[in-house]
C-alpha cells in the first residue's frame, strides 16, 4: 500500500480529473477508469481503489444529476424501479467482496470490461431513437428534447424483465469492483430496452450514486475506505466531471461509443495480465 | 409524465447538490489539513466522506415522502425497499466494523 504523501495526493488527484471528465462525458461514473488508474498505476489493492472509486462515483452520480435535474433527460421513475435491484445487488456485492481475493477481482473486472467494449462496437452503428413523436411513453418511457438532432424524442421502455436482471448484476458487479454500473447498463437499455443513448446515460447517472453508496457504506465499514486518497479522487473527479459535463451535449452518439470500447479494451487487457500473474 | 415529477426532479436536483457541496467543502479543508500537518485528526475528512455516502440516501428519503404526499403508493413502496436495502447495507458495514 503506498503512503499518500502531498505529491502522490496530487497525482490522485489528477486521475480523479481525468477519469471523471471521460465518465461525464460517457454518462459513466468514472470509476471505470479510476479503478484501473488507482490499482494498476498507484498500486493500491483493487479493493482499496474499489472502494475509493465508489465514493467518487457517488460525488459524480450527486453532481451530474443535480446538473440535469430540469432537462427531463433523466427517467426518474424508471430509475427508482430500477434502483430496487441495483441497491440490493450492490449490499449483497460489498458483502461479497470482503470473502474474494484481489487477483480474482482483477479477472472479473477484465471479463466485464471486454464484454462491455464488444458489446458497445457490436452495436454503435444502432440509435433505437422511436422517430414517431406521436408514440404514448406510457408509465415508465420519457421525452426530452434532443439537443444533437433539434427535436424532441420520446420513446417508451421495452423489456423491463431485462432492464431488471440487468440493473441487479450492474447493482452487483459495482461493489464487487468499484464501479458504477452505467458501463454495465448503459449499453442494454440502449439496445435492449428502448431507451435513446443520452436518457440512458442520465438515467444511469441518476442511478448509480444510490448503487455506490450501497457498497460504499460496507467499504467503509470494513475500513478499506481509505480517507485521504479518497479525498483527493473526490476533488480529482469532482472537477473532471464539472468540465465533461459542459462539452456532452455536443458531442454525436457513436463517437462516444466508439471511444467507450476503446478505452474498455485497453483497460481489460491490463487487467487480465495482472490478475493472471 | 405526472404533474409533481417535475416538482420532485427539481427538489432532488437541490438536495443532490445541497449534500455534494458539503461534502466537497469538508473533504477540501480537511485534506488540506492533514497533508499540511500529518498528524492532525482527519475528523472533518471523515465527515466529508460520511456527508458524501448520506447523500443519495436523503435523496431517497425525500423521494419516500414527496411519493406519499402524492399517494403514488406504488412509488412509495419501491423508494422505501430501496432506503431499506441502504440500511442493510449500513448494518452490514457495523458488523464488519466490530470484526476488525
Amino acid at each position: 500500500m503506498p503512503v499518500v504523501t502531498p505529491t502522490l495526493a496530487l497525482i490522485i488527484f489528477a486521475a480523479g480529473a481525468a477519469a471523471g471528465s471521460l465518465g461525464a462525458l460517457l454518462g459513466l461514473g468514472g470509476g471505470i477508469f479510476l479503478v484501473p488508474l488507482l490499482n494498476l498505476g498507484l498500486g493500491f489493492p483493487i479493493s482499496v481503489a474499489a472502494a475509493i472509486s465508489l465514493a467518487t462515483v457517488i460525488a459524480t452520480s450527486s453532481t451530474v444529476t443535480a446538473g440535469k435535474a430540469g432537462q427531463h433527460l433523466i427517467n426518474f421513475r424508471f430509475g427508482m424501479l430500477l434502483e430496487v435491484v441495483t441497491a440490493a445487488g450492490s449490499v449483497l456485492g460489498g458483502i461479497t467482496a470482503q470473502f474474494v481475493s484481489q487477483a480474482a477481482l482483477q479477472r472479473l473486472f477484465a471479463a466485464v470490461t471486454a464484454v462491455i467494449a464488444l458489446i458497445t462496437v457490436a452495436r454503435s452503428n444502432r440509435r433505437n431513437v422511436i422517430a414517431d413523436t406521436a408514440v404514448a411513453p406510457g408509465v415508465l418511457g420519457g421525452r426530452f428534447f434532443d439537443h444533437e438532432s433539434g427535436r424532441p424524442i420520446v420513446y417508451r421502455i421495452k423489456r423491463l424483465p431485462l432492464a431488471i436482471v440487468v440493473s441487479f448484476i450492474a447493482g452487483n458487479v459495482s461493489s464487487l469492483l468499484g464501479i458504477g454500473g452505467g458501463v454495465v447498463k448503459v449499453p442494454v437499455l440502449n439496445a435492449g430496452c428502448g431507451m435513446p443513448l443520452r436518457a440512458a446515460a442520465a438515467t444511469s447517472a441518476f442511478m448509480i450514486g444510490v448503487t455506490a453508496t450501497g457498497g460504499a457504506v460496507i467499504y467503509y465499514g470494513t475500513g478499506q475506505l481509505l480517507p485521504v486518497p479518497a479525498a483527493a479522487a473526490i476533488l480529482g473527479v469532482q472537477v473532471g466531471s464539472w468540465g465533461g459535463l459542459r462539452v456532452s451535449p455536443n458531442l454525436p452518439v457513436r463517437a462516444l461509443k466508439l471511444l467507450m470500447a476503446l478505452v474498455l479494451g485497453v483497460v481489460s487487457t491490463l487487467m487480465l495480465v495482472k490478475g493472471m500473474r | 409524465m405526472k404533474a409533481g415529477d417535475a416538482q420532485l426532479e427539481i427538489l432532488i436536483g437541490r438536495v443532490l447538490r445541497l449534500g455534494v457541496l458539503t461534502s466537497t467543502v469538508c473533504i477540501a479543508i480537511g485534506l488540506a489539513i492533514v497533508l499540511i500537518s500529518p498528524h492532525s485528526s482527519p475528523r472533518l475528512l471523515d465527515v466529508g466522506i460520511l456527508v458524501l455516502i448520506a447523500t443519495p440516501a436523503a435523496r431517497v428519503a425525500l423521494s419516500i415522502v414527496e411519493y406519499a404526499l402524492a399517494r403514488d403508493w406504488t412509488f412509495f413502496a419501491l423508494t422505501s425497499i430501496v432506503l431499506l436495502e441502504l440500511i442493510g447495507g449500513a448494518v452490514a458495514a457495523l458488523v464488519f466494523h466490530r470484526k476488525i
